[in-house]
Order: C-alpha cells, then structure tokens, then sequence
C-alpha cells in the first residue's frame, strides 16, 4: 500500500490490498455501536470533582449531543470519501481532498478508541506487534488499530510538512 | 468568576470561594492516541509551540496527566470540550 499527495493538493492510498480495503471501509462504522465501554471512552465526564454533579449532568444534556454530532460529521466525510474505493486489477485506490485529513484523523481516532474499548484490550496487548495469523475478532481488532494507527501518523506527517 | 489578568498572576485571597479558584485542565494517559497525535492536539487547541507541546505529551506518557492550560472556570471547559473533540482523556480539576 503506499500513500501520496497529488499536486492539486488531494491526498491518496495505492496499491491497497483487498483486505485492508475492507478493514478502510469498515473505519465509518467501528465506533457507530451501542456498547456502554465505547460509550464511556469517546464521551468521558468533564471533571471527576464530586461536587461537580451538576455540570457532569449539563455536559450530557448540551455537550455531548455536540460531540455526537461532531464525530458523526467525520465518520460521514470519510464515509463519502471511501465510497470512491476504486478497484484497479488485484488491488484498490482511493483518493480525497486535504481539506479532509481532520475527519480522517477524527473518524480513525474514533474507531482505535472504539475497538480498545469494545475488546478490553489493555497496554501491554497494545504495545503487541500484530499477529500473523487472524483467528478470532480481538486479532482482527488489533490488526486494525494498529493498520488505522498507521494511516493515522502519515496523515500528521502531511499535515507538519 | 475570576478575571484570566487574576489567573495570570495567580492572585487569591484567604477568603476567596472555590468559584474564585483558577480551574486546571489536566490530560490524562492514553494507551492508544499517537503521541505524534497529542502533541498536533495541544499545537492546534493551545498555539503551544512544538517543544512545549511535546513536553506536555511526555509528561502525560510518563506521569499519567499533565495540566496543560490553567485559568477561568468557562474557558477550562471550552477547552475540556475542545480536546474530548480530538478524542484526549481531558478533566478539568479547581487548582490549589
């Protein structure tokens, strides 16, 4: 697979194997799930002060729906932006505007976070190198934050240059 | 609610209430956000310059949190809401 920038500014990935297309395809829905940890993790309370009720209770009344809906934008953007996954002989490319890479970042985030939370995984399976072989879902998860992860840092690496 | 001019000199009196009290937003460890990713974060949110962005990362990597900004009570929360935005493990705690 291998990343690049066009000079009218639009940014892409090449030569993506069919499995990691669809691991790419399946980064808008990883954390569109109703599952209580990925809920806890992408909307944590704003103060841990237990004299702080209040505003722990306001926070879920007026900021969260913002986040929500923040978030659900990015998935959305990148959504559209995967939909032109074009199949090109035994692989897949796709490309999309610049103005794009914060959704991506955002949508990526969001589906790392998501699929920790949702497998439990903890620091020390994290710092794991992936498996070889995928033989159940907590490899399958692991093999895509660590594949999103990647996406993810050449990203900040356009955005710095 | 105290002035940031206040904030920034760190003034407070003995009788002063704990609304009076400058708010610390701290970021806590996260074992999957990049620490390329945090410190773009703390850039972007912040204006902070890459070296201290960085430092603010490191200590939240190896200290588990680090308060990266402290001031007024309305500005803590816009920036608690701006970094629970980016996805960081952000809180806001009233300063000593």
């Amino acid at each position: 697979m291998i990343f690049y920038q066009t000079p009218e500014g639009r940014l892409g990935f090449r030569d993506i194997p069919p499995v990691l297309a669809e691991i790419l395809r399946q980064v808008p829905t990883c954390s569109d799930l109703e599952d209580e940890a990925v809920e806890a993790r992408l909307f944590p309370p704003p103060t841990e002060d237990p004299l702080e009720e209040g505003a722990r209770d306001d926070w879920k009344a007026y900021v969260q729906p913002e986040l929500h809906e923040l978030f659900q934008t990015s998935r959305q953007t990148v959504d559209a932006d995967l939909r032109g996954l074009k199949e090109e002989g035994d692989f897949f490319t796709v490309e999309f505007s610049s103005k794009h890479v914060p959704a991506w970042l955002n949508a990526l985030n969001q589906a790392r976070l998501a699929l920790a939370a949702q497998h439990n995984f903890d620091e020390g399976e994290l710092s794991q190198p992936g498996p070889l072989q995928i033989t159940n879902e907590k490899e399958l998860a692991l093999l895509q934050i660590n594949f999103y992860a990647a996406v993810q840092q050449w990203l900040i690496e356009t955005l710095e240059e | 609610m105290i002035s940031s001019s206040q904030t920034e000199t760190g003034t407070s009196t003995k009788d002063a209430t704990a609304v009076d009290l400058p708010w610390n937003v701290i970021v806590h460890n996260d074992p999957i956000n990049l620490m390329s990713y945090v410190t773009m974060v703390f850039q972007k949110v912040f204006g902070y310059p890459k070296e201290k962005a960085e430092a603010h990362m490191l200590e939240v990597h190896e200290k588990g949190r680090s308060i990266v900004w402290s001031g007024a009570r309305e500005h803590a929360e816009h920036y608690v809401q701006t970094l629970h935005g980016y996805l960081l493990l952000a809180t806001m705690e009233r300063g000593e």
